[in-house]
């Protein structure tokens, strides 16, 4: 079977700084594949790369075998991949509900109506019925955040990219969104990849994890997050983990 | 109690720094050359300990003050003991001693030799190039398939647009263009009533705003006014993400920002233009009722005879071919933005002073494509 997406020997780099070097690994259909590290380690850079937004200096991606470095196919966008903002990115002139509408309108012959009761499906999927009239200016922090999920998966893509779904989030509503993550995958059997630092998401939703190393510059690890935290033998991944409580000697 | 520091010599090679007092960033720290000239001076010592004796109170300045002594003892390799200090003074001095991990010397600029420096001007300027001709390219494919009927242009944004430049621009187009029509007709006036021919300021007021001065007032104005207002919303979009949203949700940032802008634009600067012309004209007719005994009747009358229909289309073109060049530099400017909110302020400024350059040489071609075509 080919890999949802893959990865091979991807540098990631700003002009001659280099981030990240040499970061290879797939992603299967129906997985939820976590990108960890620490912070400033490159991960929401290595998402723009995936995303097709920053141009590839060396290294490929495939997306179904396909090399999308040099050209990402018509459907690319909308269809097929939804993305979640560090920040949300809601358009701020348009309502909540028309945020999340105009990729139904754009890519589905559905009248307004039965469009209007999908972004009102959409948004209650993430705990905002009843704001659909609202400005991304009139809601928090947070409620951005779901509203932007909200509009990722308005048309059920098949592949997810979260960049820190649950920072910013009260722990409850966090964990409301872990479980829609897990629903996500279970029903839709979307693939979704996730850059996160919370712990308690990492073990609930992650079926498997690359560890970006900001010492060394490269992946030192990849596998399901219990597996690294029983048998990984780096020191910085085990200390990423437990948070720095158990160290490696 | 005045913040203290003492550097004392006791037996065997062990210096000892003792702080007392209350230390305040409100208050001036005591001088660090004093225990530094101190600390150097002598060749002998092998450590040095630092107490607290009556310390009253502290804050950061003692903290900033022990770790410039930490420096000088690392400089000179010198064992410091800061065990006779509170603990959390030895905790936040800890914190402040800890070297930032490797990330942070591949980073330092590299000396460049000049042809380093020289290509990466060159490079930078073939970036810059690349995204002009890009977007020209998208916009102009933009328009292409907008014409054949199938560019996702959302009416509402549209209309929004068009109403934040027209009736909201009215008034101060109105404003601007009387004043540049009474300051023209002001100025003539005297001269031409030398020769006993007043009456022609209203061909000079009619056919100068007619031709030149309602195009070029309005543009500057609706740069100031649009052409910057664009480049901030886009350049604020680029610093929230929301381009590369739209980009990522497969909706065209031609199709959604920039086509509505510059339809908008293109489409009612003429109106502005022919607005601000016959303002202007009002404008001179004050100015030269006031000035002379000229009435009404005969003003309009003289004026109506200088203008041709040739200096009306001259003004309507220019206008349109002035609001495209305002909404074009404005989009270009906002999506070239960078990621932060200084990167808009530039974006903003650079729109509004390429628009005004601009336009002044759109102008200056006009007016020379015009004269030889006799128009
Ligand atoms: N536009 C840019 N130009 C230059 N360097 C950048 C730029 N954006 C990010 N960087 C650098 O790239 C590195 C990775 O940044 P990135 O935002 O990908 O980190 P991150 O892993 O997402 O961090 P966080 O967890 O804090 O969001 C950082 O060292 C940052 O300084
Ligand atoms: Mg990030």
């Amino acid at each position: 079977m080919t890999a949802k997406i893959s990865v091979k020997n991807l540098n990631v780099s700003y002009g001659d700084y280099v981030v990240m070097s040499g970061i290879s690994f797939d992603v299967q259909q129906g997985e939820v594949f976590l990108v960890i590290g620490r912070s400033g380690c490159g991960k929401s850079s290595l998402l723009k790369y995936l995303m097709g937004l920053r141009s590839v200096d060396s290294g490929t991606i495939f997306y179904d075998g396909k090399d999308i470095t040099s050209e990402v196919a018509h459907d690319f966008y909308g269809k097929k991949i939804g993305v979640l903002y560090q920040s949300g990115a809601l358009w701020s002139s348009m309502t909540l509900a028309e945020n999340v509408a105009l990729p139904l309108e754009m890519y589905t012959p559905l009248d307004k109506d039965e469009i209007n009761e999908i972004a009102t499906l959409k948004l209650s999927l993430v705990g905002l019925k009843g704001f659909e009239n609202f400005y991304p200016s009139q809601i928090s922090g947070g409620m951005k955040k779901r509203a932007g999920l909200a509009r990722a998966i308005a048309l059920d893509p098949e592949i997810l990219f979260f960049d820190e779904p649950s920072a910013g989030l009260d722990p409850l509503s966090a964990k409301r969104l872990d479980d829609l993550i897990i629903e996500l995958r279970e029903s839709f059997g979307m693939t979704i990849v996730v850059v996160t630092h919370e712990l308690a998401s990492i073990f609930a939703i992650g079926t498997r994890a690359i560890y970006l190393d900001i010492d060394t510059k490269t992946a030192t690890a990849l596998g399901s997050p219990r597996e690294l935290l029983e048998t990984s033998r780096d020191k910085n991944v085990m200390a990423f983990l437990t948070r720095g409580t158990k160290e490696i000697e | 109690m005045a913040a203290v520091a003492e550097l004392k010599f006791t037996s065997g090679n062990v210096a000892q720094v003792t702080i007392s007092g209350s230390w305040s960033l409100r208050e001036k720290s005591p001088h660090l050359k004093r225990c530094e000239d101190g600390i150097r001076s002598k060749a002998s010592i092998g450590g040095i300990a630092i107490r607290a004796d009556n310390l009253e109170a502290w804050d950061s300045s003692l903290i900033n003050f022990l770790v410039k002594i930490l420096k000088i003892c690392e400089s000179k390799k010198l064992k410091v003991d800061v065990g006779g200090m509170p603990n959390g003074i030895q905790k936040l001095l800890n914190l402040a001693m800890i070297q930032t991990d490797g990330e942070l010397e591949s980073r330092e600029e590299k000396t460049k030799t000049p042809l380093m420096f020289l290509q990466t001007c060159l490079s930078i300027a073939f970036l810059r190039w690349k995204n002009l001709v890009q977007f020209f390219g998208e916009t102009c494919i933009g328009f292409a398939t907008f014409f054949r009927g199938k560019a996702h242009v959302r009416a509402r944004e549209f209309l929004v647009i068009v109403q934040e430049v027209s009736v909201k621009a009215l008034p101060i187009v109105a404003l601007i263009s009387f004043l540049v029509g009474l300051i023209i007709a002001f100025i003539s006036v005297l001269q031409l009533a030398q020769f006993g021919a007043a009456i022609y300021v209203a061909d000079l007021v009619g056919i100068a705003m007619m031709r030149e001065m309602g195009c070029i007032m309005t543009g500057v104005i609706m740069s100031g006014r649009t052409g910057a207002a664009f480049a901030a919303t886009i350049g604020t979009m680029v610093v929230n993400d929301e381009v590369d949203a739209l980009k990522t949700t497969g909706i065209s940032n031609t199709d959604f920002l920039v086509l509505p802008r510059i339809f908008a634009l293109t489409l009612t600067m003429p109106f502005l233009c022919m607005f601000s012309s016959f303002i202007g004209i009002l404008g001179g007719m004050c100015a030269s009722i006031f000035k002379t005994d000229l009435t009404i009747i005969q003003y309009c009358t003289q004026t109506v005879n200088a203008i041709y229909i040739n200096d009306f289309f001259v003004g309507i073109v220019k206008g349109g071919f002035f609001g495209l060049l305002i909404a074009t530099i404005g989009c270009l400017k906002g999506l070239e933005c960078g990621h932060s909110a200084e990167d808009v302020g530039l974006a903003t400024t650079s729109a509004v002073v390429t628009s005004i350059t601009a336009i002044i040489t759109a102008d200056a071609m006009f007016a020379m494509l015009f004269s030889s075509l006799g128009v």
